[in-house]
């Protein structure tokens, strides 16, 4: 609990994760409660279209008068879970494969890696859209296809702390007391590991997130619910007409993904005093 | 924009009449000049032989030619490559004298060997809809170079109709006779084509423009008027509206710019924006209902969806004015078989409400009364705002409907082939004969899987039928006409198809052009009387 | 490095790399054809009414009734040949439509890198130089930024903001193809119509490249030879960019290839976005078309260019630190 405490100063002290961790608790809440208090179905027509922001609606309507605000709050439901189910799921494969090439090396660790570097050298995006295209879009399939494609790197950097701490003497010393592997690599490596799969993982949010707004922007994603990318889709349709529209989604994106890496950098260097700054 | 009455559609057949072959020769023509234009997506090929998208269909008409050309918005057949023609007392047989003098773009001559070779080896075997224009042609004969009969063993009553340079396009023999006719659809013609048309192919660059240059050697003499047709791949909307707007472009066929992107160009005066000249092919657009499960195969229910939908606020707010409210699969430009008679489909949520709670279906604990999935045409960006308007719609009286999100082949599987839909918005032509929707659609005959729009809905009338299949021998137009009215109440009463919207073909274009709208398939004509102000 | 080592180290990355490009080819197979529907009823279905006889010849014609272990076969056949096979869809051999667009694309991608690299390495350094100073922070910030916004999104914003606004470049497009240019007229065009999308696709590897060169300068500023520099006397900007900068591009390096590989993504969304007449759009078309012969090939080609993009920058890690090779 000290050490915590001490963790949670560190990152105290740096203000830009500080606002950050604030501006993200911000979009969270108002992913949870926004709908609950504005509650208009962000699909209903409720207006005359291209309404502008500030006026009878507070951020306008879309092409077909659809209430933007209303959109924004859902969308940032969907965003903020797809981001956070995809990288679970992706942490949660790249931690198991990663902690098993790492500990067991030889065979194992080849076979793992191969795949790995496999799956690395598919273009992510591309391997993304193709899954989510197959499999046609629901929020399950572009929640799963992403994190497809976010889990090797997170393998890959899981393997390296294995390697790093397997040779060490507390390790050495479970084994001898005839400790099981499992055990060992869950209760006694793993917890030394995890301050980087904590970081990556925050960061592998962002760019789920990013990759989903890129998927539904180009007509991927569940056509049940609204998403940010698929506001700006839609409001490119009339890019000459109301080009205000772009904007509002837009933004909605860059400040989730820029609170969520600000917040990763930050529990980077809460972990890693020594590397403030770097 | 201008709305077209029935009335003021016969005028103008009337005027086309008089007019034809253009109204080109009203103002003094100036020959020579370029026109432009611009469709999304690029044509694939430069015969409709490989596919009739629309894009090859206005690119290739230009260069291929068929035995007939047609005037007005009814489609009054009109000399073409044939000069005259005559039909036998039994209606089954068909003899067109073929112009003399008509030679190929390589200089070689038009011979009825070419008609008998283009229909029997490649237009009745290839084309997507050969078997329907020439399901009962038994043979074409070429009695000498001039003389085609063709054979029937049925009578077609819209026979005339099947020689449209997009059904019916005659290919050389000389060219093609001996060439392994199985990959025509991947040979080199489709790129470098050879036709009898006013334009030949000059230059294609993929991705940027295609060229057609004047045949200087076409056989209507002075035409054509342009020199060059220049079609430019501008995949993105606003640039299109761009290069409108700074006369880059001359024209915009077809849709290519979408109703949104549209209303940025209402104020210009220097531009025609109008959805004139395509009424021989007729899209109307709805959702069809697969009739194999309840809920939707009752009656009531289906009623009560129509209720629950405002086909207003779809033509005006979702297709941005660029269409009118459907009821029936005709649309009402049609001159000759769309009644006027039939009602409208009204809005009126109440009713729907009560109809569905008589048909046994109340509302849940949560609202809901039950559940169905609608498979959205993947078109673009109007269809999607549709799909969700559907949803929102029929949620507001207790249905809800669940999207599937798909692409073109994904759909067509799903709801063509597998049958595992509920609704699925689609949008039908009924090209230049209604028998062409009906029978392709609504007959019992038509329950097929694995084609293309067929009757996927399971839908089965034997009076229909009956109907249909009297129509279909039926030559006599009041007649036919009467009993396609009679077909069209009992779809509209049936409903195996909620009708949404006729659908507009719009298309924009400078004033500086002139002749352009010709007929119903203005831009599947050959634009030999075309021509552009200096 | 001796020649002969590296001919070695080549042929070694070679013979591991052969699998990988092996794997991808069956997985793209697998994949493409797990996807609904098929391109005959596309294609039939673009026609409007079509019976289920002209699908399935449609079907026959395109060789795709044939059971799947014979297409399987017959692909991988035709790849070990460099046969990409014909596209249905678009009426034309695959290779020549790859080939149509790979200039495109290639102009954009390698603009954009280099690009990103430039400004990378001159952001980096810069921020470095200055670290902690308020010139680092602006960069810091900005970088931070840039890394989080969509790239999509972006080139819609530069669009409204010089096309539409200021009216200074075009929104769309590779060419102006009213005017017919040729030469210096006609690369000065594509110039015009470049600027957009590569800022576009640069500014987030931009970004990338200026954080990591920030962090990898800021490590070599703290090493021994550098100080022994700064003893010498030498000036700060000679020990930054001579001696410090060179030192610190290795992982920049090693990073580009792998970068290649996820530009192709970024690349879509760009041409996306702007018309651009690249592979990334035809992939998204191909696919949306079930266009299966060109999308294969798509795949295959840029798997292929990823693999060799990364052996390239192995080998130039190899040359540039020899210790690597032999490791």
């Amino acid at each position: 609990m000290k050490g915590m405490r001490a963790f949670l100063r560190r990152y105290g002290k740096n203000r830009a994760a500080l606002g950050a961790a604030a501006v993200l608790a911000l979009v969270v809440l108002l992913a949870i409660v926004g709908p609950l208090l504005y509650a208009i179905d962000p699909f209903d027509m409720v207006g005359l279209p291209y309404a502008t922001p500030f006026g009878e609606f507070p951020l306008g309507t879309d092409v077909s008068g659809r209430d933007i605000l209303a959109g924004i709050l859902n969308g940032a439901r969907i965003s903020l879970l797809i981001g956070v189910t995809a990288a679970l799921t992706a942490t949660t494969i790249g931690v198991a494969l990663g902690a098993l090439a790492g500990y067991y090396g030889g065979l194992i660790d080849d076979l793992l890696m191969r795949t790995t570097e496999f799956f690395l050298t598919i273009p992510s995006f591309v391997f993304a859209l193709v899954l989510v295209a197959i499999f046609s879009p629901t929020v399950a399939s572009v929640t799963a296809a992403i994190a497809v494609v976010s889990w090797p790197s997170m393998a890959r950097l899981v393997r390296g702390e294995f390697i790093a701490q397997r040779g060490r003497t507390y390790v050495q010393a479970c084994r001898a007391l005839g400790m099981p592997d499992w055990e060992i690599i869950l209760r006694q490596i793993l917890p030394n590991a995890l301050p980087p799969v904590i970081v990556v993982g925050s960061l592998t949010v962002a760019t789920a997130i990013l990759t989903e707004s890129g998927l539904s922007f180009l007509g991927l994603s569940d056509p049940n619910v609204v998403t940010w990318g698929y506001m700006v889709g839609v409001a490119r349709t009339a890019l000459f007409a109301a080009p205000w529209m772009i904007s509002i989604p837009g933004l909605a994106i860059l400040i989730t993904v820029l609170a969520i890496n600000l917040v990763g950098e930050g529990l980077n260097d809460a972990f890693n005093p020594s590397l403030r700054g770097r | 924009m201008l709305r077209i009455t029935p009335k003021a559609l016969l005028a103008l057949a009337l005027a086309w009449a008089t007019l034809s072959p253009g109204l080109g020769h009203a103002a003094e023509v100036a020959k020579g000049g370029t026109l432009t234009y611009s469709f999304t997506p690029e044509p694939t090929a430069l015969s409709t032989i490989a596919t009739t998208a629309v894009p090859t269909a206005i690119a290739s008409t230009k260069i291929f030619e068929s035995l007939l050309t047609y005037a007005g918005p009814a489609l009054d057949p009109k000399p073409g490559l044939a000069e005259s023609w005559s039909i036998s007392p039994d209606q089954l047989s068909y003899t067109f004298k073929l112009r003399p003098g008509v030679k190929w773009q390589d200089g070689q001559p038009f011979t009825s060997a070419d008609v008998k070779f283009s229909i029997e080896k490649i237009v009745k075997p290839m084309h997507a809809r050969g078997n329907i224009y020439f399901k009962h042609l038994v043979a074409v004969e070429a009695p000498d170079a001039l003389t085609a009969v063709f054979k029937l063993d049925k009578t077609v009553p819209f026979f005339l109709k099947a020689f449209q340079p997009t059904e019916a396009p005659m290919f050389p023999e000389h060219i093609l006779g001996k060439t392994d006719l199985a990959t025509f659809r991947q040979s080199d013609f489709m790129r470098q084509p050879i036709g009898t048309g006013p334009f030949m192919l000059k230059e294609w660059k993929k991705g940027s423009y295609i060229i057609l240059e004047r045949n200087p050697n076409y056989w209507k003499p002075g035409h054509p008027y342009l020199d060059r047709i220049v079609m430019r791949v501008i995949p993105d909307d606003n640039a299109k509206v761009a290069a409108l707007e700074n006369g880059e472009i001359d024209l915009a066929p077809m849709n290519t710019i979408a109703g949104a992107t549209l209303q940025l160009l209402a104020k210009r005066k220097d531009l025609v924006i109008s959805h004139e000249g395509s009424e021989g092919l007729g899209p109307v657009m709805g959702l069809l209902v697969n009739l194999r499960e309840k809920p939707l195969s009752e009656l009531k229910v289906r009623e009560a969806i129509s209720l629950g939908l405002d086909r207003k606020k779809i033509a005006s707010i979702i297709f941005y004015g660029q269409g009118e409210p459907a009821n029936n699969p005709i649309v009402h430009a049609n001159p000759v078989y769309y009644d006027k008679s039939l009602a409208p489909y009204e809005f009126d949520p109440a009713k729907a409400n009560k109809l569905l709670d008589e048909a046994g279906y109340p509302r849940g604990a949560d609202k809901t009364r039950f559940k169905i999935r609608l498979a959205g045409l993947p078109y673009g960006s109007a269809y999607d705002r549709l799909a969700e308007y559907v949803k929102l719609a029929l949620g507001n009286v207790g249905i809800e409907v669940t999207l599937v999100n798909q692409d073109m082949a994904g759909w067509l599987k799903q709801v063509y082939t597998d049958w595992d839909y509920d609704l699925a918005n689609a949008f039908l032509h009924d090209y230049s004969d209604p028998s062409i929707v009906f029978e392709q659609e609504f007959t019992t005959a038509a329950i097929k899987k694995g084609g293309t729009f067929n009757n996927n809905m399971g839908y089965r009338n034997p009076k229909l039928d009956e109907i249909l299949e009297q129509a279909s021998g039926e030559s006599d137009v009041t007649k036919r006409q009467k009993l396609y009215f009679e077909a069209e109440r009992i779809l509209h009463h049936d409903m195996p198809e909620i009708f949404l919207l006729d659908q507009y073909y719009t298309n924009v274009w400078n004033k500086r052009v002139h002749g352009l709208i010709t007929n119903g398939i203005s831009m599947y004509s050959s634009w030999d009387s075309v021509w552009v102000e200096k | 490095m001796t020649s002969a080592a590296l001919l070695s180290f080549l042929v070694r990355r070679l013979i591991q790399l052969l699998p990988v490009v092996l794997a991808i080819a069956v997985l793209n197979f697998v994949l493409v054809h797990l996807a609904p529907g098929d391109v005959a009823q596309l294609l039939a279905g673009q026609s409007g009414q079509a019976s289920a006889e002209f699908v399935q010849q449609l079907r026959h014609d395109f060789g795709l009734d044939r059971p799947l272990y014979v297409q399987f076969l017959l692909y991988i056949g035709r790849l070990l040949t460099f046969d990409l096979g014909y596209s249905y869809v678009q009426q034309a051999p695959v290779l020549g439509l790859i080939l149509d667009r790979l200039p495109a694309t290639l102009l954009l991608m390698v603009s954009s890198i280099a690009l990103a690299i430039a400004f990378g390495i001159l952001l980096g350094v810069t921020a470095a130089r200055r670290y902690g100073t308020l010139v680092d922070n602006v960069i810091s910030v900005a970088a931070l930024v840039a890394y989080a916004t969509p790239v999509f999104w972006l080139g819609l914003v530069l669009i409204v903001l010089f096309s539409v606004d200021l009216g200074w470049l075009p929104p769309d497009g590779m060419t102006d193809t009213s005017r017919s240019a040729s030469g210096f007229a006609y690369a000065l065009d594509v110039l015009r119509h470049l600027i957009l999308p590569a800022v576009s696709l640069a500014l987030f590897y931009v970004a990338v490249y200026t954080r990591l060169m920030r962090s990898s300068m800021l490590e070599i500023l703290g090493r021994e030879f550098i100080t022994a520099a700064r003893a010498k006397g030498l000036a700060e900007r000679t020990i930054a960019w001579l001696h410090a900068a060179p030192n610190a591009i290795l992982p920049v390096i090693t990073i580009a290839g792998v970068m290649f590989g996820n530009m192709l993504g970024g690349s879509i969304l760009v041409e996306t976005v702007f018309g651009w007449p690249g592979l990334g759009r035809l992939i998204f078309d191909a696919l949306l078309q079930r266009d299966l012969n060109l999308l294969l090939g798509i795949l295959f080609v840029s798997s292929f260019v990823v693999v060799v993009a990364n052996l390239l920058v192995d080998l130039a890690y190899g040359l540039l630190d020899p210790r690597i090779v032999h490791k």
